[in-house]
């Protein structure tokens, strides 16, 4: 182990059409995140996006708010199968929301609230509207159309209970720090995308 | 014989018998300790750049442990999974802290770990969750689609299903061989053995 070895990265399969961004001069985007789509991806202040997350604009634009992580393998905008003719498919995040790994939030008016958890491997219908301050653990599923109202926990296989802990503003603090460490971490490359 | 070199196989093998797939994710590898004889499967994602960023007070005098991922002998990271060490707020400020991995320990198929620590002989399924900051102790089977919820621990000779996690059974009496990793190591590579029936 002497020698300076790189990261294994298997180079990001380019195809598809590079889509139109608007990032803002501060957000921390992985070299290798996938971004592809004819739409415009918009991505606001400080949002951190990890390698390998897919934000696919194929359907219909794709804004990230402020203070947003999204990690790993997660992909914004996913297209599941024929889910009849949108012609407006869009993708909002709002500010401080985390989308881990491998969770997909699908195309087709989907809203994502403020401060909310999408968990790992969880998947958000087309057209689904979450709330604020939600929490959809892993694995969880919200079907295409359904609206999450705010502080709702989505837990083992779709049960749900309000989030009474009034922890929000502390956990908006913690994203904030979150961030502050992974600016320092992800390599960041935001000219390549441009 | 000529100077041609021998085809490209779909693993690279090191002197120490990991068996590491071309088309692995591995990011930040300066932080990653594999013990040897450990397979990684194409597809498999480990985070070793999210390295600790607060040290310990107490060893101030130590070079710094930059260890991300530590993983140990004969364990099977199969296709697709994601080891990723877990962060949190502490002290104050956010660090990620490293995450331990023992020896034979098997990760199904896109599972994502984000244990601190997996003890040895732990069979985890495919499609399996573990939460920041599990601890998961030896002899633990984790069957498929579980959920661990983050800060849980799991003890010795425990299965446990669901979502989230709960206790199911125990590893029975002599189950413990099961757990062994050794002849799976051999089915992959770039020669790999027919399993042994």
């Amino acid at each position: 182990m002497s020698s300076k070895r790189h990261s294994i990265l298997p180079p990001v399969s380019s195809s598809g059409p590079k889509p139109p961004v608007h990032f803002s001069s501060s957000i921390t985007i992985a070299d290798s995140a996938i971004l592809t789509g004819t739409h415009p991806i918009a991505i606001h202040g400080e949002s951190v996006v990890h390698p390998r997350a897919k934000l696919d604009s194929l359907a219909g634009r794709i804004t990230v708010g402020r203070r947003c992580v999204v990690h790993e393998r997660s992909t914004l905008g996913a297209v599941f199968g024929a889910s009849g003719r949108i012609t407006e498919a869009a993708v909002t995040l709002g500010d401080y929301v985390t989308v881990e790994v491998g969770a997909a939030i699908e195309a087709g008016e989907t809203v994502v609230g403020e401060g909310t958890v999408v968990g790992v491997g969880a998947r958000v219908g087309a057209g689904a509207v979450v709330g604020k301050y939600c929490t959809l653990t892993p694995h969880s599923e919200i079907a295409a159309g359904e609206v999450i109202p705010d502080f709702t926990v989505v837990y083992s296989n779709g049960m749900r209970r309000p989030d009474k802990r009034g922890v929000a503003e502390l956990r908006n603090k913690g994203m904030a720090r979150q961030i502050d460490v992974l600016r320092r971490m992800i390599p960041s490359n935001p000219t390549k995308f441009a | 014989m000529s100077s041609r070199r021998p085809p490209r196989g779909e693993y690279i093998e090191t002197d120490t018998g990991n068996k590491v797939a071309r088309k692995a994710t591995l990011v930040g590898t300066q932080n990653i300790m594999l013990g040897g004889k450990t397979v990684i499967q194409p597809e498999v994602m480990i985070r070793g750049d999210l390295v600790r960023t607060i040290q310990a007070s107490s060893q101030s005098g130590a070079t710094p442990n930059s260890t991300a991922v530590a993983i140990g002998r004969y364990c099977f990271l199969s296709r697709g999974c994601c080891l990723r060490p877990p962060g949190r707020l502490y002290k104050g400020a956010f660090t990620y802290m490293p995450l331990r991995m023992g020896d034979h320990v098997f990760v199904g198929p896109a599972s994502v770990v984000q244990a601190a620590s997996i003890g040895s002989h732990v069979h985890i399924g495919a499609k399996v969750a573990i939460g920041e900051f599990a601890i998961i102790k030896d002899y633990v089977r984790i069957l498929d689609g579980t959920v661990v919820p983050p800060n849980t621990v799991i003890p010795s000779f425990s299965i446990v299903a669901g979502q989230p996690a709960r206790l199911i059974g125990e590893v029975p009496e002599g189950g413990h061989e099961a757990f062994e990793l050794r002849d799976l190591y051999k089915t992959v590579g770039n020669n790999p053995q027919p399993a042994p029936s």
